[in-house]
């Protein structure tokens, strides 16, 4: 269960929904035509632009925003380094039986490749192959919800321009003026609200699983060449730790940097 | 040039010229002076004779054909 994803929803949820009842009536805020507008609006968008079969995953992306991340780096490299000791003391071949019982997906195709005798270039090529079109499919799902929260806050402009053309072609009555001016700008609210809580957040957060997996599966691609030179486990021990060292400052750079670029166009 | 099994069951001939070193781990992995590495099904004292008997076929051929020569 990845606690911040749920913690984070609730209680922006919470805090909203209570400011907006400690100011007052918040029945106001309840508006079935507006939640058609946006939500329909939105959902309606997005399915233009996108393949059927490509938002059928999004219950399942959901999904991957709400569960923390099975296999860990330390569990990984713990897997490659047993095996790599195995197949120094008995061979390469003796991981035949041990294959059938890894649990990744990734390091069972790669080890069965080592196993069948396949050129080490090979190997290395066919794996990254393989990494490089998860990572693509990784960006497509979470472009969907890009999108959504692109559409959103447009689909609320859109609600509250029907909402301002229904006020504005009725003003003999002008009791009427304020309650319609709010209608019509609850619309613009609920698109901000989702896109900004919800839609743009969970996209974020797929980029983090994302990024999490493509390193974890560089280690796995790291390990098994090194498995299949028959390097030393110890080696390949630190070697994993060191990749993952690197990697990790490395990130911590980028996030700085790009960091202080926002920092340094909003001051200019 | 030696005949050699690899991993996949397929023979190959390679050029024992190229070949740097060959270790084993315990698998065989012969590592060649262009940085491939290709592993063989052959132990590692195998490979060496092989390269052995090929040299001597070159070099016996040699020899005796320049001793007819005169």
């Amino acid at each position: 269960m990845d606690l911040s994803t749920i913690i984070g929803i609730v209680l922006g949820s919470a805090l909203l929904g209570g400011a907006i009842i400690l100011g007052g009536n918040a029945i106001i805020f309840l508006d079935v035509k507006s939640i058609m507008i946006v939500l329909g609006g939105t959902l309606s968008g997005t399915m233009v632009k996108y393949k059927l079969k490509s938002l059928a995953k999004i219950p399942a992306l959901v999904k991957i925003a709400f569960v923390e991340q099975e296999m860990n780096s330390d569990r990984i490299i713990e897997i490659l380094v047993g095996l790599a000791e195995k197949a120094r003391r008995e061979g390469l071949l003796a991981l035949e039986q041990d294959v059938m019982e890894i649990d990744d997906s990734f390091l069972q195709k790669g080890i069965q490749l080592v196993i069948d005798g396949t050129d080490p270039e090979r190997v290395k090529t066919i794996m990254e192959t393989q990494l490089i079109s998860m990572e693509e499919r990784h960006l497509a799902g979470r472009s969907i919800f890009d999108t959504m929260g692109q559409f959103a806050p447009a689909f609320g402009m859109i609600g509250t321009l029907i909402g301002l053309i229904q006020m504005l072609s009725d003003l003999d009555d002008p009791g009427n003026l304020g309650s319609g001016m709010a209608v019509a700008l609850i619309t613009t609210l609920y698109g901000a609200l989702f896109a900004n809580l919800f839609f743009i957040p969970m996209a974020g957060k797929l980029k983090i699983r994302s990024e999490e997996e493509v390193l974890l599966k560089e280690v796995v691609i790291k390990g098994i060449l090194s498995i299949q030179d028959g390097e030393n486990p110890r080696i390949l021990k630190e070697k994993l730790f060191a990749f993952l060292n690197k990697k990790e400052k490395e990130k911590k750079e980028k996030d700085r940097s790009e960091v202080e670029g926002v920092a340094a166009n909003e001051s200019a | 040039m030696i005949k050699v099994t690899k991993m996949n069951q397929q023979e190959v001939v390679l050029n024992a010229e190229l070949i740097e070193c060959i270790q084993a781990t315990p698998d065989t992995i012969i590592t060649l002076t262009t940085d491939k590495k290709i592993l063989v099904l052959e132990k590692v004292d195998e490979v060496v004779e092989k390269i052995i008997a090929y040299r001597r076929q070159v070099y016996a051929s040699n020899f005796s054909e320049r001793v007819e020569a005169g």
